[in-house]
C-alpha cells in the first residue's frame, strides 16, 4: 500500500529536490531549528543537516487544514513533507527519532515517510510557532484527512517544540 | 379430512405459541438492532483515540515547572543560564496551554478546570512573562522573589494535575460504567434472544410433532378408507371429475374381469357401459358423469344395464354420488342384481301365472253358469208347455216340484254367475236415477207370494224424513234387498217383516236400509260367519228353504261394490235385523214411471201376429209353442238379417228380438228396423236375453227396442209384456230413442267360448236324453231332421272356407247353437274354439276347419245310432 505512493514521493523528490542536490546543503545562516543526523548522506555542519526557518521556506512546502486533540478549532499549518526532508538528507535508516526540546522522543518508522504523509510544519495559521505555543516546528499528521491517522500510536507521534532528529541504523 | 377435536385445539394452542414466540423473536430483533447501534457507536467512538497519554502530560506539567525552578536556581549562580531558564519557562508555558486548550481537557470537570490551584498557576505565568521576555537585569533582580513564589505554585501545580487525574479517573469509570453497561444489555439481548430461539424451537418441535399426527392420521384414514373399500362386498369404482377410474376395487376386479391396474386411468364410461349403448349415445342414468355435474338426489340411486370384460351384459344397481373436494370424485357403488331380477321375473311369472289360474277359474265359472241356463230355459219352459195338456193331480204335483226346482237352480246359476263376475272384475256399480219409494214397493210386490207362503206380513216405510229419488245402483241394490227380505221371510213363521228406510244425514247422501223380523233369530257367533260364501245356517228351517248360501256373499259383495256397508243384528228366538248403509246422491226429479194399473190384462186380449227373431232352434220351439198355445201367429225369421227383411215387407203386431244372432245381431237388426222406414218401423219390438246388463239394456232402449224380456222365457210375463205393449201402457218405441235410430255398433255379448275341456265323448248323454224326453217324439223328429239338414250344409261350408272368411264366426256359432240341445257335445266344442280364434283375432288352421267335416260325419253316425236305440 505504501509502496505506489513512496514512488511518487520519489518522483516527486527528483524533481523539486534538483536545486538542492548535488550534496551542497547550504550551511543555515540564523541559529538552526532542526538538527538531523545519524544515517544520512547529506550534511552541512559536522556530519549533520541543519535547518533554519528560510532553508525550511526555501524547500517545497505543504499547507493543510485539520483539528487536533490537542487544540481548539481548525488549525492550518504548513510545513515540509517529512518524506521530502528525509529524501533530502538522505537517511538511509528504516527509522527515525525525533526529540522535543522538553526531551520529548518519540520513534517514526520509515513508513510514514509518505507522500499525502506527515510534515514538519513550522507555520501555524501563517505564522511561525513560539515555543510557549508547541514551537518551533511540530510533525503534524493529516488527521481529518486521513481518519487511519486518529489512533493514540500516531497521536504520540506527533511531537511538538521539535528540534532534533536521528535518523536510526 | 376430519381430525380430532383435541389436535385441533392444539393446533390452536400451537399457533398461539408460535405468534408467541415469533412477537418474542421480533423483540429479540428490535434489542439487536438497539444494541448493535449501541455498539457501533461504541467501536466508532473507539476506532478514533480522543486522548493522548493525559497522565503523561499532568506528570510532565509537574516535572517541567520542577526543570524550570532549577534552571532558576542555576541561573542564581551562573547568569549565563538564563537561556535555558527562558527555554524552560517556554515548555512549561507550552504545557499549560495544551492543556487548557485540548480535547482532552474538555473532558474534565468545570470544577477542575476552574480550581483554585489551576488559576494560581495561570496567574504565576502570567505575571513572570514580563520579567522572562524583559532584559536578563530585571529578571534576575526578581529571581529570588519568583524562586519563593514558585515554591507555592509547585504544590499548585502538584494539586492540579492530582485533581485532574481524579477527575480522569472519573471519567474513565463513567466510561467503563457505559461499557459495561452495554455489556450487560448485551448480555440481556443474548440471553433474551436465546430464550426466543428456545421458545421457537419448542414451538417449531410442536409444529412438528402435529404435523407428524396429522400425516399418521391422514395415513390411518387413507389405510382404513383403503381397507373398506377393498374388503367391500359390493363393487366401488372411483372416478376423477372427467371420469377417469382412479379406484377399483376387488369386488370390481371380479364383477368386471378387469384387474385394478387396468381399470385405473382409463374411463370409466367406456370401460363397464357396453359400446353399442355409448355410441348411441344412451347412457341415461350416468348422464351426470358426461355432464361434469352432481347427480341430482333422483339421480343417485338407478338400475343400468353393464358389461363385463368378456362382454357379458348384465343389470347392475348404481348407487352414485360426487364427492365435492379440491378434487371432485365419483363414487360409484355396483351390485350385480341379476339373481335379484331372475327371482324378480320368476315371481311376477308366478303372481301372473295364479292370477291367470285365478280369472280362469272364475271365467269357467262363468261361462259354465252361462252355459247351464240355456239347458235350464229348455227345462223350464218345457214344463210350462206340459201345463197346457191335461195332467193328472200326481202329475201336477210332480211338475210343481220340478218347476221350483229348476226356478231354485236358476237361482243358483245366476248367483254363481254374479259372484265370479265379481271375482273375475268385471262388475261395476251403476249410476242412475231412480225412486227409492218405486224400488221398496216393487220389492214388496215381488216377495209378497213368498210371505204369503209362510204366513208373513210384510211392509216399508220412511223413518224420519221422507225423500225419494236418488243416482246409485238401483238394480244391485233391490237384489240385495230381496237377498236380505228372501231371507227374513224364510225364518220367520207367521210373523212380520219390515222394511225400514232413514236418511243417515241431513243432506240425503247416506241412506240406511233395515229388514227387521221377529223369527227365529241369529246366534251371536254365526252374525259373521253368514257373510261369507257358501255358509248356511244348520237350520230346519235352511235346510228347508234350502238356498245355495252365497246370497249374504253376493250382498257384501254388491255393498263394497257401492262404497256401502252391510251387518247384522239378532237375538236368538226374537228375531233378526239386516241393515245396509250405502251412499247416494240424491236427485229432485226422478222421471215418474207411471203406475202400473192394477187392471191390466195378464195377457193380450186377442190373437196377434207375431215375428220371432231367434237363431236357436230350441228357444225358437219353445216360445212358438207358447205362443201358439195362446192362439197367435208366429212368423220366424232365423237371425238378424232375416229378421230385418221379413220385417221391412209385413206389418207384424210384435217382434220379440233375440239379441245374440249370426250373420246380424239383434241390437243391429232393430236398428234396422226403425231407421228402414219399413212396414214394422214402428211395431214395438221386444229383447229376448239371456243376462241383460244394465249398459246392454240401455243400449236396447237408445236403439229403440221396447222393452227387454230375460231368458228363461216365462210364460205369464212374456202374455203380460206382450199385453202391455199392445195396450200402448209400454210404448213402443222409447221417448229418448232417437226416432229413425242410426243401427247401434255390434256389441253383442260376445257367446261364452268353450272352456278347454279334455275332448270326451262325441255326444253329452245326459243333454240328449233330456232332449229326448223333453219333446215329444213327433216334434223331435222333426227338429233332428232340420239340425242334420242344416249341419250337412253348413258344416260342409266351414270345412272349406279360408280361415279369414268373414262369414266363419256367425256361421260356426250358429251351427254349436243348434249343437247343444243334442248333446252333440265335441262338435260343439270345437266349433266354439274356432268362433273364439276368429273373434279374437287369431285365425284358426286350415286343418282344424277341414277336421270338422270329419268330426261331424262321427258324431251324426253316433246321434243316429243312439236315436235308434231308443
Amino acid at each position: 500500500m505504501f509502496r505506489l505512493p513512496s514512488l511518487r514521493a520519489v518522483i516527486s523528490l527528483a524533481v523539486v529536490a534538483t536545486p538542492l542536490a548535488a550534496g551542497d546543503l547550504p550551511v543555515p545562516e540564523e541559529n538552526p531549528v532542526l538538527v538531523v543526523s545519524g544515517a544520512i548522506t547529506n550534511t552541512n555542519v559536522g556530519g549533520t543537516a541543519s535547518f533554519d526557518y528560510e532553508m525550511l521556506e526555501a524547500m517545497d512546502t505543504v499547507t493543510f487544514t485539520t483539528k487536533t486533540i490537542w487544540t481548539d478549532g481548525e488549525q492550518t499549518f504548513t510545513g515540509v513533507q517529512l518524506s521530502d526532508l528525509m529524501a533530502l538528507v538522505g537517511a538511509e535508516g528504516e527509522d527515525i527519532k525525533a526529540t522535543a526540546i522538553n526531551d520529548y522522543a518519540v520513534n517514526i518508522p520509515r513508513a510514514d515517510w509518505v507522500d499525502g504523509g506527515p510534515i514538519v510544519a513550522f507555520l501555524n495559521h501563517g505564522e511561525k510557532m513560539p515555543v510557549r505555543n508547541k514551537g518551533p516546528l511540530w510533525i503534524v499528521y493529516p488527521f481529518d484527512q486521513k481518519p487511519e491517522y486518529q489512533t493514540e500510536q500516531i497521536y504520540s507521534r506527533a511531537i511538538w517544540q521539535l528540534d532534533r532528529i536521528i535518523v536510526l541504523d | 379430512m376430519n381430525l380430532p377435536d383435541d389436535t385441533s385445539t392444539q393446533s390452536r394452542t400451537t399457533l398461539v405459541q408460535t405468534s408467541g414466540a415469533a412477537a418474542a423473536l421480533l423483540l429479540c430483533v428490535g434489542l439487536v438492532v438497539w444494541l448493535g447501534w449501541l455498539v457501533l457507536r461504541e467501536i466508532d467512538d473507539f476506532s478514533v483515540a480522543n486522548s493522548d497519554n493525559l497522565q503523561w502530560s499532568l506528570a510532565q506539567a509537574d516535572v517541567e515547572f520542577l526543570q524550570f525552578r532549577l534552571a532558576m536556581k542555576d541561573a542564581q549562580d551562573d547568569p549565563a543560564a538564563m537561556e535555558d531558564v527562558r527555554r524552560r519557562f517556554d515548555i512549561f508555558y507550552s504545557r499549560m496551554v495544551t492543556m487548557s486548550s485540548g480535547r482532552v481537557f474538555h473532558t474534565l470537570r468545570e470544577s477542575v478546570q476552574s480550581s483554585a490551584p489551576r488559576m494560581r498557576v495561570l496567574d504565576f505565568l502570567e505575571t513572570t512573562v514580563p520579567l522572562i521576555d524583559g532584559p536578563d537585569e530585571a529578571f534576575l533582580a526578581e529571581l529570588p522573589s519568583l524562586l519563593s513564589q514558585s515554591e507555592q505554585v509547585t504544590a499548585d501545580v502538584r494539586a492540579f494535575s492530582l485533581a485532574a487525574l481524579s477527575a480522569f479517573a472519573e471519567v474513565s469509570d463513567a466510561r467503563r460504567e457505559g461499557i459495561t453497561e452495554l455489556m450487560i444489555y448485551i448480555a440481556a439481548v443474548l440471553l433474551a434472544l436465546f430464550i426466543g430461539l428456545t421458545l421457537l424451537a419448542y414451538a417449531m418441535f410442536r409444529l412438528f410433532r402435529l404435523a407428524q399426527k396429522r400425516a399418521d392420521a391422514v395415513q390411518f384414514a387413507s389405510t382404513r378408507m383403503k381397507t373398506i373399500v377393498q374388503t367391500s362386498p359390493n363393487a366401488i369404482v372411483v372416478t376423477d371429475e372427467v371420469g377417469v377410474v382412479r379406484e377399483f376395487n376387488t369386488a370390481a376386479e371380479a364383477l368386471f374381469g378387469f384387474t385394478r391396474a387396468e381399470a385405473v386411468g382409463r374411463l370409466a364410461l367406456e370401460l363397464m357401459v357396453p359400446a353399442e349403448t355409448l355410441a348411441r349415445h344412451q347412457i341415461g342414468a350416468l348422464a351426470f358423469l358426461d355432464e361434469h355435474r352432481r347427480p341430482r338426489p333422483e339421480e343417485q340411486h338407478f338400475e343400468i344395464t353393464l358389461q363385463t370384460r368378456d362382454l357379458h351384459l348384465f343389470p347392475a344397481e348404481i348407487s352414485a354420488d360426487r364427492a365435492e373436494a379440491d378434487n371432485a370424485l365419483y363414487v360409484f357403488y355396483i351390485r350385480d342384481i341379476s339373481n335379484w331380477k331372475e327371482a324378480e321375473e320368476q315371481l311376477t311369472e308366478a303372481r301372473d301365472r295364479a292370477l291367470a289360474g285365478e280369472r280362469t277359474k272364475s271365467e269357467f265359472l262363468a261361462v259354465m253358469s252361462h252355459e247351464m241356463r240355456t239347458p235350464l230355459n229348455g227345462l223350464l219352459g218345457a214344463m210350462q208347455l206340459m201345463r197346457d195338456h191335461s195332467l193328472s193331480t200326481r202329475q201336477s204335483d210332480l211338475l210343481d216340484r220340478m218347476q221350483s226346482s229348476g226356478r231354485l237352480l236358476l237361482e243358483l246359476v245366476n248367483d254363481v254367475l254374479d259372484l265370479a263376475k265379481f271375482e273375475a272384475g268385471k262388475m261395476k256399480a251403476e249410476e242412475a236415477p231412480f225412486s227409492i219409494n218405486r224400488l221398496l214397493d216393487g220389492l214388496v210386490e215381488t216377495a209378497q207370494p213368498l210371505a204369503q207362503t209362510y204366513g208373513n206380513e210384510l211392509n216399508w216405510r220412511w223413518c224420519g224424513p221422507e225423500g225419494d229419488g236418488a243416482i246409485g245402483d238401483a238394480r244391485r241394490l233391490r237384489q240385495v234387498l230381496l237377498n236380505l227380505v228372501g231371507n227374513a221371510l224364510k225364518f220367520t213363521r207367521d210373523g212380520s217383516v219390515e222394511v225400514e228406510v232413514e236418511y243417515l244425514d241431513a243432506a240425503k247422501t247416506e241412506v240406511e236400509f233395515r229388514v227387521i223380523d221377529n223369527g227365529i233369530g241369529i246366534a251371536e257367533k254365526d252374525l259373521t260367519r253368514i257373510f261369507q260364501d257358501f255358509e248356511t245356517l244348520d237350520s230346519s228351517y235352511a235346510r228347508e228353504a234350502g238356498g245355495t248360501g252365497l246370497g249374504l256373499g253376493i250382498a257384501r259383495r254388491f255393498m263394497r261394490l257401492m262404497d256401502g256397508e252391510i251387518g247384522a243384528e239378532s237375538e236368538p228366538g226374537e228375531g233378526s235385523l239386516f241393515w245396509i248403509r250405502v251412499p247416494l246422491t240424491p236427485v229432485s226429479d226422478v222421471e215418474a214411471d207411471p203406475e202400473e194399473p192394477r187392471d191390466c190384462p195378464d195377457k193380450p186380449l186377442r190373437p196377434l201376429d207375431v215375428l220371432l227373431v231367434e237363431d236357436n232352434e230350441i228357444n225358437r220351439f219353445i216360445v212358438r209353442e207358447m205362443l201358439e198355445g195362446e192362439s197367435h201367429s208366429v212368423t220366424i225369421a232365423e237371425n238378424g238379417q232375416a229378421g230385418v227383411d221379413t220385417a221391412a215387407h209385413h206389418r207384424f203386431d210384435v217382434i220379440l228380438m233375440d239379441i245374440s244372432m249370426p250373420v246380424m245381431d239383434g241390437t243391429t237388426a232393430a236398428g234396422h228396423i226403425r231407421s228402414g222406414g219399413g212396414a214394422c218401423a214402428e211395431v214395438p219390438i221386444i229383447a229376448l236375453t239371456a243376462h241383460a246388463l244394465p249398459e246392454e239394456r240401455e243400449r236396447f232402449r237408445r236403439v229403440g227396442m221396447s222393452a227387454c224380456l230375460t231368458k228363461p222365457i216365462e210364460r205369464p210375463l212374456l202374455l203380460r209384456t206382450l199385453a202391455q205393449v199392445i195396450s200402448g201402457e209400454i210404448p213402443a218405441i222409447p221417448d229418448d230413442a232417437p226416432q229413425p235410430a242410426r243401427a247401434a255398433p255390434e256389441g253383442s255379448a260376445r257367446p261364452p267360448s268353450a272352456p278347454e275341456m279334455p275332448a270326451s265323448g262325441l255326444l253329452d248323454e245326459e243333454r240328449l236324453h233330456a232332449f229326448l224326453s223333453e219333446v215329444p217324439r213327433a216334434a223331435a223328429g222333426k227338429l233332428l231332421e232340420r239340425f242334420f239338414a242344416e249341419m250337412d250344409r253348413n258344416i260342409a261350408a266351414l270345412a272349406e272356407s279360408a280361415p279369414d272368411d268373414p262369414d266363419l264366426a256367425p256361421v260356426a256359432h250358429q251351427c254349436a247353437g243348434s249343437c247343444g240341445p243334442f248333446g252333440v257335445e265335441a262338435l260343439r266344442r270345437a266349433l266354439g274354439s274356432i268362433e273364439t280364434q276368429t273373434k279374437t283375432g287369431r285365425l284358426p288352421q286350415r286343418a282344424e276347419l277341414a277336421a270338422l267335416a270329419e268330426l261331424w260325419e262321427q258324431s251324426r253316425r253316433a246321434l243316429e245310432a243312439r236315436l235308434e236305440a231308443a
